[in-house]
């Protein structure tokens, strides 16, 4: 028996033309059910737990089409996309990519870097008008991601970092592999000096046969290395963000926690970003191939032995309701977490300006804050039940703990790209939602990426 | 009874959400539940889901009122007693010491320092910490349903 759960809409994913879709309901798992006329039907679970998948929906934020839009009224959905006036969401964070070089070359990469048969390195002046665009069409505070390829192989990337804090984006996070910040530590002060917020760190575990799988060398020294560097530096907090994928690292995410934790205050939070598949594939990713969210978040409850269960996680309602999950810890003396969320919580009192809610939280709560701000305190290594020391400690030692189901060809849908608050910013002046320019057919086409930067 | 309420300390108390009303209610109901240091009396009493607190001088019929303030974390168990303190508990004459109580908040159970008077098992929180970290715990916890 299915039932059925809503009716969206998709792409195909051999000709990426606008098809409809619909969600179903089998054995408590939600499918997303594709057919296009000319190419089949595909079925892909998205979810564990149809309850669940439908009690979120009362997360969801309230609709909020950007004031401040470079597409008008649009025909085609998802293909005119820019944003519109069919979009729900505004930004919270938008990524600015400024190479596509990279100094790795891992079997996994989304942005496809290295080899993907195009270039693209702009120079400062290209790199200005990307931020020009956020600047005009995103309301401050604005949060900017400096993403690749690897941006931290332009020896420019201080300056640019300082152009966007000059041109008023007051948060800049970048996103990057490690590799150039732990073996260059006066790289990595200019560009603490130039005003980086956060690094958005690719992590994948802490064991060198899962790198040697992901990106194809051992790395987990040099992502200690580099932790270290940027706790020496100061001033700059680290997410790290790790790419779970199934018989890899999917049994590893508790012990990727208990390391975040081990690493406060320089690290502030985990992000798990679920496989998802762009590229060329020769033969269908399965379910098997695939983790979605409540399956990770149960793994995570019985990797920490229940310290942080699948209940602590809540939608952030910034995103669509299915996109994401977030939990918030304060991390104790013995580098226990103290879960600070949970959906017995219920739904938010207030989404009407959600975005804006969580553009302040990733500029100021997830900044690193200084050991030093509340002073030497000896209480604050031990932990003695008491509130008082609950407070200094969540003041600086606290972890969230997150993830982000993104979309492919196979799992996107417009009722969660309409909602996105992850825009990619574009050199004719767009912001395109992560999911959408990233999506590629199964022969490896794009549906914005290269034609956004093989102009 | 008669109460006398400088306006800084009624500003003071209605920027925590106390009402008036609560503040009598606190005074007025508190008969010998209350403490007492030589000078001046603390009351407390559970109002809806907090605990208000009064600290207040008595002359005759006149309750000057020296400040108020609250909690919303549930006072559960004392957990240490300590040395005497210059308070008595009203109720029973009992000399008040130092200790720490256990306070509960949407499932989180830790202790703070408190007065305790251990023979009828009252707690009291002293102003600063209501104001400080419980305060801010409570904060914490609610800014996640914002």
């Amino acid at each position: 028996m299915s039932e059925e759960i809503g009716p969206t809409d998709a792409v195909c994913p051999e000709c990426l033309k606008t098809i409809h879709a619909k969600k179903i309901v089998e054995n408590d798992d939600v499918y997303i059910v594709k057919t296009c006329p000319e190419h089949g039907t595909w079925k892909v679970k998205i979810w564990s737990g149809a309850e669940h998948y439908k009690y979120l929906y009362e997360f969801a934020a309230v609709p909020k089409t950007p004031t401040k839009r470079a597409v008008g009224d649009i025909k085609d959905c998802p293909h005119d996309c820019g944003l519109c006036n069919r979009h729900l969401q505004h930004s919270c964070v938008n990524v600015v990519e400024v190479t596509n070089h990279c100094n790795l070359n891992c079997p996994v990469c989304f942005a496809t870097a290295n080899g993907c048969g195009y270039d693209f390195h702009p120079d400062i002046e290209t790199i200005r008008g990307m931020f020009q665009t956020v600047v005009d069409f995103v309301d401050s505070p604005r949060c900017v991601q400096i993403s690749g390829g690897e941006p931290t192989i332009r020896d420019d990337l201080p300056e640019i970092v300082k152009m966007a804090k000059d041109m008023g984006i007051e948060h800049i996070e970048v996103n990057t592999n490690g590799v150039r910040i732990g073996n260059d530590i006066e790289y990595l002060r200019k560009l603490q000096q130039a005003g980086v917020d956060d690094f958005y760190f690719q992590f994948d575990g802490t064991d060198d046969a899962i790198y040697m799988k992901t990106r194809g060398r051992p790395m987990f020294d040099l992502k200690q290395q580099a932790i270290k560097n940027v706790a020496e530096v100061g001033g700059i907090g680290i997410t790290l963000v790790v790419t779970v994928v199934p018989g890899v690292n999917l049994d590893h995410v508790g012990e990727i926690i208990r390391f975040a934790a081990r690493n406060t205050p320089t690290v502030k939070g985990v992000h798990f970003q679920p496989i998802f598949h762009v590229g060329r594939y020769p033969v269908d990713p399965t379910d098997d191939n695939r983790v979605n969210l409540p399956q990770l978040a149960h793994e995570i409850e019985v990797q920490t032995k229940g310290m942080l269960k699948a209940d602590n996680f809540m939608p952030t309602s910034c995103s669509n309701v299915h996109c994401d999950m977030k939990s918030l810890s304060v991390v104790l003396p013995d580098y226990s977490l103290f879960p600070l969320t949970t959906m017995a919580l219920g739904p938010p009192a207030k989404t009407d300006d959600i975005a804006n809610k969580t553009r302040k939280e990733v500029s100021e709560f997830w900044r690193f804050i200084e050991v030093s701000m509340d002073g030497e305190d000896e209480t604050r290594d031990k932990d003695d039940h008491t509130w008082n020391t609950f407070i200094k400690r969540a003041k600086t030692h606290y972890l969230t703990v997150s993830a982000m189901a993104f979309q492919d060809v196979w799992t996107g849908e417009t009722e969660r790209w309409e909602r996105c608050c992850i825009h990619v910013v574009t050199l004719d002046r767009k912001l395109i939602p992560f999911c959408l320019f990233n999506t590629t057919a199964r022969d490896g086409t794009t549906l914005y990426r290269k034609k956004t930067f093989c102009q | 009874m008669e109460f006398i309420i400088d306006a800084a300390v009624k500003e003071a108390y209605e920027a925590k959400g106390i009402k008036d009303e609560d503040i009598k209610a606190v005074v007025e109901g508190a008969g010998k539940d209350r403490i007492y240091n030589g000078s001046e009396f603390i009351a407390k009493k559970e109002i809806g889901d907090m605990t208000v607190y009064a600290r207040y001088k008595m002359e005759g019929d006149k309750a000057t009122i020296l400040s108020a303030y609250k909690h919303k974390m549930k006072i559960l168990d004392i957990v240490l007693v300590g040395d005497d303190t210059e308070w008595k508990y009203c109720a029973n004459g009992a000399v008040v010491k130092a200790g720490h109580t256990n306070l509960t908040y949407l499932g989180a159970t830790r202790s703070g320092p408190s007065l305790v008077e251990p023979e009828s098992g009252q707690s009291w929180f002293e102003e600063y910490l209501a104001n400080g970290a419980l305060a801010t715990a409570e904060v914490l916890f609610q800014q996640k349903r914002a």
